[in-house]
């Protein structure tokens, strides 16, 4: 059994839905992650699964516990944790704050917990104090990230953690992502550039107009043509 | 006692009173983020309910009202802070789960002119426009305690009332749960991704923000022993307001500064003041043009108000980032571009492109 199954999961924001029929799993140890072009779903699908928006069919599964209706800010309990596209940390809340509000166990708990992940994210250890809104974009994106492992999760969802960073933090992000997938995780990534997300994940899905329309490992998905299967066309190669 | 000593114990019970009505509001609006356009509403309900529970029975009176079971100080102060929650759980239910800020904020408005108009003209319940008067003064019979002397008196037990409430909602704020309101006030959604009941805390700020609404309320009541209509328009809830932008918002001990200046020098001093001789009224209206001229200035100037909401010294960029280290801008520059608040991922870039 993955760490995170969705079946069939179709959703929207009003009558239409944005996605339809979309089946995808990850694994734990590994790099799962989604691409496609703008508009394609890949922010409503991962805002489905954890709850903000409720599918009007299919599915969610959550190391064996099936989250499909389950009240948002109950799903981290199950495991599963989300860090949205933008604007992902707590701008008036300190670092350290931004931190704390992640670990709902006990206050040692936490202690110790910030302790592991700010020896990963050395970064974020030199600015503990600081408010997160005074961080760079870059550094508030490794933060929303650091902030969901004090959840402990089985499964992190990250919407485009690399949106609009330099090529340098660009690798440091990755770089933090397969980290945290060694410590076994199961990440799955939204991503716009094609060619890193071939670089780091094991599996790659395709989503255009809202539909799950190609998967496979990454090394497949390395070898089709992707223009045209972006622009929609049969990926039949 | 001499006139201006009445005065000057007015002015301090005036002091420390909205000190205790600006910290309720701050912990809704400050901390939480919940635009309470409704809140001199619960200030009315905390000093309707005290009033109605001190005064005796109705009947013989020439008042009309409910309760009337006589209880003595503090029963009915906390009984009034408790009416103020209740009715900040009907608030909540109705309106805090299902809307967003600024919806909420209209839904309150609308939802405090229906309370005022009830109890402007039910008659029934707290004596309509007439309001409650003769409210028993506290311990007055007991330590024999003139009229005037009640005054510092009274003065005195609401400002160590507002200190223990100010001990009380420090370490509300500095507490896990402060922490998670202004996580919430910041953005509600990653909150809840991250395990947060996003209503329920929101509910707990609504009800430990009401009790300080109604015990402030209840204050009044039992300081001036009547409270009308006239007491609590709607519009009072934006003195409030000032009272907190003008101190600062989200710092508890800037609720102290701006009440000092809003409330004391700005609404209190000022209406004992003599008239201007043929303008009757006139420095009330020019009051409120002052605040709201105070309001303006201090948004525009000084958002964080007399006091910010953390004097951290942190936030002066005493720590280098990823911007300095990647564009190896000289520690000078670093602390030139500190004053943008925050870094936009496109500035960044920008800057480490021209010194590639
Ligand atoms: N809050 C919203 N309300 C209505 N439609 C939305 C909303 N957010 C996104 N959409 C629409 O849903 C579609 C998919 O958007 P999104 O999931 O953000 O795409 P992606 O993340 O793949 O770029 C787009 O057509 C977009 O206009
Ligand atoms: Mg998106």
């Amino acid at each position: 059994m993955p760490a995170l199954l969705a079946e069939n999961v179709t959703a929207g924001y009003g009558h239409s839905p944005i996605i339809n029929d979309i089946t995808l799993s990850a694994e734990l140890n590994s790099v799962t992650t989604i691409i496609g072009p703008n508009g394609a779903g890949k922010s409503t699908f991962a805002k489905t699964l954890v709850g903000i928006l409720r599918p009007t069919s299919g599915r969610i599964v959550v190391n064996d516990v099936d989250i499909t209706r389950m009240a948002g800010h109950l799903i981290p309990r199950h495991g599963l944790v989300y860090v949205p596209q933008n604007d992902n940390v707590f701008k008036r809340l300190t670092v350290r704050e931004n931190l704390e509000v992640g670990g709902f166990a006990s206050r040692a708990n936490t202690a110790a917990r910030m302790e592991e992940i700010l020896d990963i994210f050395t970064d974020l250890q030199k600015a503990v104090e600081k408010k997160a809104g005074f961080l760079s974009g870059g550094q508030q994106n490794l933060l929303a990230i650091a902030r969901a492992l004090m959840v402990d999760p089985s499964v992190i969802m990250l919407d485009e953690p690399t949106a609009g960073l330099s090529p340098a933090y660009t690798d440091v992000v990755w770089s933090q992502i397969a980290r945290i997938a060694k410590l076994n995780t199961a990440v799955l990534v939204v991503e716009q550039n094609v060619e890193r997300a071939l670089k780091h994940s094991d599996e790659v899905h395709i989503f255009v107009a809202g539909r799950n329309h190609v998967h496979g490992a990454a090394d497949e998905i390395a070898g089709l043509d992707l223009a045209s299967i972006f622009l929609g066309r049969s990926h039949a190669s | 006692m001499s006139g201006i000593w009445y005065y000057i114990f007015t002015l301090v019970f005036f002091l420390f009173d909205y000190f205790i009505l600006a910290m309720g509001l701050n912990i809704q609006y400050g901390e939480t983020g919940i635009l309470n356009f409704a809140y001199i509403g619960f200030v009315a309900i905390g000093a309707y309910v005290t009033g109605a529970f001190s005064l005796p029975n109705s009947v013989g009176t020439g008042q009309q009202y409910i309760l009337g079971l006589s209880l003595p100080f503090p029963l009915g102060l906390i009984l009034g802070g408790l009416a103020a929650c209740l009715f900040a759980v009907i608030v909540a239910l109705i309106s805090l789960r299902r809307l967003r800020t600024d919806y909420l904020a209209m839904v309150l408005i609308s939802l405090s002119l229906v309370l005022y108009d009830v109890c402007n003209n039910y008659v029934p319940l707290f004596n309509g426009a007439d309001g409650l008067y003769n409210v028993p003064e506290p311990f007055a019979g007991v330590l024999h305690l003139t009229t005037n002397s009640f005054i510092p008196f009274f003065a005195g037990v609401t400002g160590a009332i507002a200190v223990v409430m100010w001990l009380v909602m420090g370490r509300v704020t500095r507490s896990p749960l402060g922490r998670t309101l202004r996580a919430i006030r910041d953005d509600d959604v990653v909150a809840a991704a991250l395990g947060k009941d996003v209503f329920r805390n929101q509910l707990k700020s609504m009800l430990i923000g009401s009790f300080y609404a109604g015990i402030g309320g209840g204050l009044i009541m039992e300081f001036s022993g009547s409270f009308n209509p006239t007491a609590w328009l709607p519009g009072e809830t934006f003195v409030v307001f000032a009272v907190i932008i003008v101190g600062g918002v989200g710092n508890n001990i800037g609720m102290l500064m701006g009440s000092l200046v809003v409330e004391t020098l700005l609404v209190h001093l000022p209406a004992f003041l003599p008239d201007i001789p043929g303008h009757p009224g006139l420095i009330e209206y020019f009051d409120a043009v002052i605040i709201g001229v105070l309001l303006m200035v201090m948004l525009w100037f000084r958002p964080q108000g007399i006091v910010p909401e953390r004097l951290r010294r942190a936030a002066t960029f005493g720590v280098r980032d990823d911007l300095g280290a990647e564009a190896n801008l000289p520690p000078d520059e670093l602390s030139a571009l500190a004053p943008s608040p925050v870094v936009q991922p496109g500035t960044l870039q920008a800057r480490s492109a021209t010194n590639e």
